[in-house]
């Protein structure tokens, strides 16, 4: 369960306060899809980076899985993350000195899980079975964004946080990705928030919501129509 | 623990362009002041055995009563004792007439221990039991002398004059034995009762001082043993001016190379900052990237140190052997007299201080950027770059 309550952030910069969240609530109910849709610089980034304690909200309160993050200390914080969520961003998002073997294992390690088998059931299943010893330099924008799901859901995460991760990528790989994640995370339990500017995509979540300058301006729960 | 420190040395290894440049840099840093402080100890090396072997010896005995002989100064330690008379008189060669000082020396051990024989600018040195006797040049002039001529000596006390043949003519470029000294082979001048000096050379590395002691114990009235320091205090306090200077350049190299190596590994650190970023994503705690990044630069500085450790070492032994002939550069200073090659030595400190300097600056320098890391919110990383 993610509840996010009266949520509202602004950045300082030398163009002076910017609001990007404004009184923004929402839940996603266990194992659930979210998407949210919305232009750029409408505030999706920073609203998954808030709910993923990335950064700090200004005001309101954000229950992760039972948990109030705000609560946390930022050793807490890392444990939690490290635990219970998993991320994959629009770009940057693989460890470009680690092998693919070594970048999906890496969240492993760090929660002491069996990495072998894992590793190589997760690689089966993202279609790159022979991939693991290749560097992320070698991999095409598709695969280096399968390797990053893999890597997001290998420690098999509560809640996937995922910022526009088609991005980058030509509408059939998208849309290809995204199905493999909706379903993969369905068998796995685990709850995803999306963002996203693809109309395609939000059609394959249980709810959407639209944000305009910070702001949700719409919501639908996909699954009641 | 281990996992980290693979980590470290996987990002190491597969960024091999900048951990090769920031590699270098510590290896030539560390190479190069192992090489300069043991080229000062080098250069005084050298001056102490240009100021002891020309004639003096690393100890001076004094007064030495005849019945003590060299045998019993020959202790664990010491090279050889050279025994010398010196005896006041006047030398006459045609209507010229000088005083001088002159001593008689034992020519076989002479060439053996001291340098005189090669400054020899006319002739040749003494030959045991040879009526012989050698000028310095400003004597020889006065006296009209060339090598071959026969010239007589008196004490100017009723004895009999000694005619002695001159067999060369030497020039040291130092007053003390330029001026008013001669040399002759032992047992030609006749004496009565005469103490005698002792120049006492040492085995390298010898405790001039230990020694001078343990002689000082067992001295009669009037024999006194000096060392190289007490005689020659301007060596003394120019040795020390050495090592200050040479200190203070090995400080300020360092504080330069230290800031280029601190500026390094901070850009070696922001660098990878997208990789730092990417793992607090994944939840690693600050401890863990302040591991992560220390394990980063000890792996590299441990490396690099012991690689300049080696290079500055080999360069070091290459010119141990060899020597650097500076002899045009220091042809007028009386402490390089003999010779002006310098042969760098190593010393325990001049092989631990630059590798631990090396690692003992890149920590500090560490910090900053680790602080940046761990202070900086992963959002904020994430979208810097």
């Amino acid at each position: 369960m993610i509840k996010v309550t009266r949520l509202s952030k602004s950045y300082h910069s030398g163009r002076g306060e910017r609001q990007v969240l404004c009184n923004v609530s929402l839940y996603v109910a266990p194992g659930g899809t979210l998407a949210v849709m919305g232009k750029s610089g409408s505030g999706k980034t920073t609203l998954l980076n808030c709910i993923g304690g990335l950064e700090q909200p200004d005001i309101g309160r954000i229950n992760c899985l039972g948990v109030d993050l705000h609560t946390l200390s930022r050793r807490e914080l890392s444990s939690f993350q490290r635990k219970k969520m998993g991320f994959i961003f629009q770009s940057a998002n693989l460890l470009s000195y680690l092998t693919v073997f070594e970048n999906i294992a890496f969240p492993l390690v760090l929660n002491h899980l069996e990495k072998e088998k894992r590793v190589a059931e997760l690689l089966e299943k993202v279609g790159l079975p022979g991939a693991g010893s290749a560097m992320p330099h070698e991999l095409s924008g598709g695969e280096t964004q399968r390797i990053a799901f893999a890597r997001a859901i290998a420690h098999r995460p509560e809640m996937l946080l995922a910022d526009e991760p088609t991005a980058n990528l030509d509408t059939e790989t998208g849309q290809t990705l995204v199905e493999w994640m909706f379903t993969m995370c369905k068998e796995e339990g685990c709850a995803i928030i999306l963002s996203t500017h693809d109309f395609d995509l939000m059609t394959l979540s249980d709810k959407t919501i639209t944000l305009l300058d910070g702001k949700i301006i719409h919501e639908n729960d996909n699954k009641k129509n | 623990m281990f996992f980290w420190i693979k980590t470290a040395s996987h990002f190491l290894l597969r960024s091999w362009r900048s951990t090769g440049l920031i590699t270098v840099m510590v290896v030539s840093a560390v190479s190069s002041l192992i090489f300069l402080s043991s080229l000062a100890m080098g250069v005084n090396d050298t001056m102490i055995k240009n100021a002891v072997s020309l004639f003096s010896g690393h100890i001076s005995g004094i007064n030495i009563p005849e019945n003590i002989t060299e045998k019993e100064f020959l202790t664990h330690g010491v090279a050889g004792v050279l025994k010398r008379i010196y005896t006041p008189g006047f030398l006459y060669h045609g209507d010229s007439m000088e005083m001088v000082r002159l001593i008689s020396v034992n020519p076989d051990k002479e060439i053996q221990f001291t340098a005189m024989a090669k400054k020899i600018i006319k002739g040749r040195y003494l030959e045991a039991h040879k009526n012989e006797i050698i000028l310095s040049q400003t004597t020889a002039e006065r006296l009209n002398s060339q090598p071959g001529d026969h010239i007589r000596f008196s004490t100017g006390k009723n004895s009999a004059d000694v005619e002695l043949i001159v067999a060369g003519i030497y020039k040291t470029g130092i007053d003390q034995f330029d001026r008013g000294v001669s040399f002759c082979t032992m047992g030609v001048i006749p004496v009565r009762s005469m103490p005698w000096q002792a120049a006492i050379f040492l085995d390298n590395g010898v405790n001039k001082d230990l020694i001078a002691a343990n002689y000082r114990q067992r001295k009669t009235e009037g024999m006194d043993f000096k060392t190289w320091s007490d005689l020659m205090p301007d060596l003394e306090q120019l040795i020390s001016l050495n090592y200050l200077s040479m200190g203070i350049v090995i400080i300020m190299v360092f504080m330069v190379v230290s800031f280029g190596i601190a500026c390094a590994f901070s850009i070696f650190i922001l660098r990878d900052i997208r990789e730092y970023g990417i793992m607090k994503v994944m939840g690693i705690t600050p401890m863990e990237t302040a591991f992560l990044i220390f394990s980063e630069v000890i792996i590299i500085n441990l490396l690099a140190s012991s690689m300049g450790v080696m290079m500055g070492t080999a360069a070091v032994l290459l010119f141990q052997n060899i020597g650097i002939n500076l002899s045009a550069y220091t042809s007028h200073n009386q402490y390089f007299i003999v010779s002006g090659v310098i042969f760098p030595r190593l010393t325990p400190f001049s092989i631990w201080l630059p590798p631990a300097s090396a690692l003992l600056f890149s920590i500090p320098a560490a910090l900053w950027p680790t602080l940046f890391v761990i202070k900086k919110s992963p959002a904020d990383i994430l979208r810097s770059i």
